[in-house]
């Protein structure tokens, strides 16, 4: 997934932000002595473009997804297959052995001395599954929607069958827009570190995450709008972390500004170049 | 042409002359030797035809089956900077179809991956007895036994950069009932698969003492 970035990355200034850049990238894969060294050499030069760190939070699906007819109608064949093609078990050839030992007894009534060797067990076969049966009927499974507004989309508890992202509403300049948590980059530190404290600093929310990786997983470049491009920024980039949702019960988070969404989803939400980087990494499976 | 006809002519001779020579030889030998003795018409290597159906030489050699010598302890190689060491994703649960198949969609994921999968086995099947007291009175009985199943894919040498990848997809088709766990493959766990041999273990306490 590393791939992607480096490919889109069109730099206007390129003796400088090459090294920027680079700086960016090692930061990332690993926090040893040498790079740390790189970072005090390049300081001198700022780069036009601000880096931020974003983290695409995931909450994995709860159960399986439904069958498709298609699918129901070939589980049942193979389930029939399987019946017939099976031998009996041991409680299924206690219960014939007792069924043909009533029958013989209702007709010859003088074997009353051999049923005394043979019952010493009280309870009979068709007398336990009763009993599996009564205890089966006690037990109540969890559901599988727990009943929350399928249309609202600030509770994480919504379509336990999917992936969900989390998306938070912000304001850049001057609008409210989708996005996902996203922070501006500090020196001195990684941009997993960034991604982390982006989360971190969601307010009203604590979501306890894991992140999966070192390398960023997407990449998003933007520039400022015209009456803010000052001399020294002329944009921003944006690198995705991709982190797994730990942990269960979670209050729910504001309906404002906060939105758990599928993949199909997300097109009602963020803006259309936003929406075409992003849709790259995100697996909806 | 005519060389060649020649050289055909010639060949034709020398076929009928060992034919009829050979053909002597056996009538010679034949009235002579008593009639047990069975003698080949074996084909003399100057013959352009000799073993000429010969196969043997062209399969690949295959080397005599020797006995199963002891299972040597691979060396797990450590982790580098770009790359995991040997890893073991256990797959375990109660239903034995639900987790042989899971293992078996995360064995097909690495082939078409091209990650290297060292081995994939089966750990033996742990029984739990789970016991109900009784309502009145102190004793318990066995109310089922549950059987738990367990799988591992030992993978090595994977790219820390798939491996984000890789593991997302392995969460998302994660059925229900089953657990998964990722893990560093230790000596210890290699040691575990094997049995306890008991009276080896009291000689050389025997010894030891």
């Amino acid at each position: 997934m590393a791939a992607p970035f480096t490919r889109v990355y069109r730099p206007l200034w390129r003796i400088i932000t090459t090294t920027t850049l680079n700086k960016g990238v090692r930061n990332v894969s690993s926090t040893r002595q040498q790079w740390s060294a790189q970072n005090v050499k390049t300081a001198g030069v700022a780069s036009p473009w601000a880096l931020h760190g974003a983290v695409c939070l995931q909450r994995l699906p709860v159960v399986s997804q439904d069958r498709s007819p298609i699918e129901d109608e070939f589980m049942e064949l193979m389930h029939q297959m399987e019946l017939e093609r099976s031998l009996l078990s041991d409680h299924e050839l206690r219960l014939l052995e007792d069924a043909a030992r009533m029958s013989r007894k209702q007709e010859e009534e003088s074997d009353e001395e051999e049923e005394d060797y043979r019952d010493k067990d009280i309870f009979t076969a068709q007398d336990l599954e009763d009993i599996w049966e009564q205890k089966l009927k006690q037990y109540q499974p969890a559901q599988r929607s727990q009943g929350v507004d399928e249309k609202g989309v600030s509770s994480s508890e919504r379509c336990l069958a999917e992936s969900l992202i989390l998306l938070v509403k912000k304001d850049v300049g001057s609008q409210k827009l989708w996005l996902l948590p996203q922070i501006q980059w500090q020196t001195g530190e990684t941009l997993r570190q960034t991604a982390e404290r982006a989360l971190a600093s969601l307010p009203g929310a604590d979501l306890k995450a894991t992140f999966l990786g070192n390398a960023p997983c997407g990449f998003y470049k933007y520039k400022y709008p015209k009456d803010i491009q000052k001399e020294g920024s002329v944009g921003a980039k944006v690198f995705f972390f991709k982190a797994l949702l730990s942990g269960h019960k979670h209050l729910p988070l504001e309906k404002n500004s906060f939105a758990w969404v599928k993949k199909d989803e997300l097109q009602d939400f963020l803006k259309p170049e936003y929406l075409k980087q992003v849709r790259r990494f995100i697996m909806a499976l | 042409m005519n060389t060649l006809l020649t050289k055909v002519l010639l060949l034709q001779n020398t076929r009928a002359l060992l034919c009829a020579a050979s053909s002597l030889q056996s009538q010679v030998l034949t009235t002579q030797m008593p009639l047990g003795v069975l003698l080949t018409n074996r084909q003399y290597r100057s013959m352009p035809t000799h073993g000429i159906g010969k196969y043997r030489h062209l399969l690949p050699k295959a080397l005599p089956k020797k006995k199963k010598d002891r299972v040597q302890a691979k060396q797990i190689k450590a982790a580098t900077a770009t790359e995991f060491g040997v890893f073991n994703v256990c797959v375990s649960g109660y239903d034995m179809t639900l987790v042989e198949h899971y293992s078996q969609y995360i064995h097909n994921l690495c082939n078409h991956l091209d990650i290297k999968v060292d081995e994939s086995c089966a750990l033996p099947t742990k029984s739990t007895e789970v016991m109900v007291m009784q309502e009145q009175g102190t004793k318990m009985y066995v109310d089922a036994v549950l059987k738990t199943h367990e799988r591992i894919v030992q993978i090595s040498e994977m790219k820390a950069t798939l491996f984000p990848i890789f593991m997302e997809v392995v969460l998302k088709n994660q059925p229900e009932g089953v657990r998964l766990c990722v893990k560093q493959h230790t000596e210890a766990d290699y040691q575990a698969r094997f049995k306890t041999r008991p009276e080896l273990e009291g000689l050389l306490a025997k010894i030891h003492n």
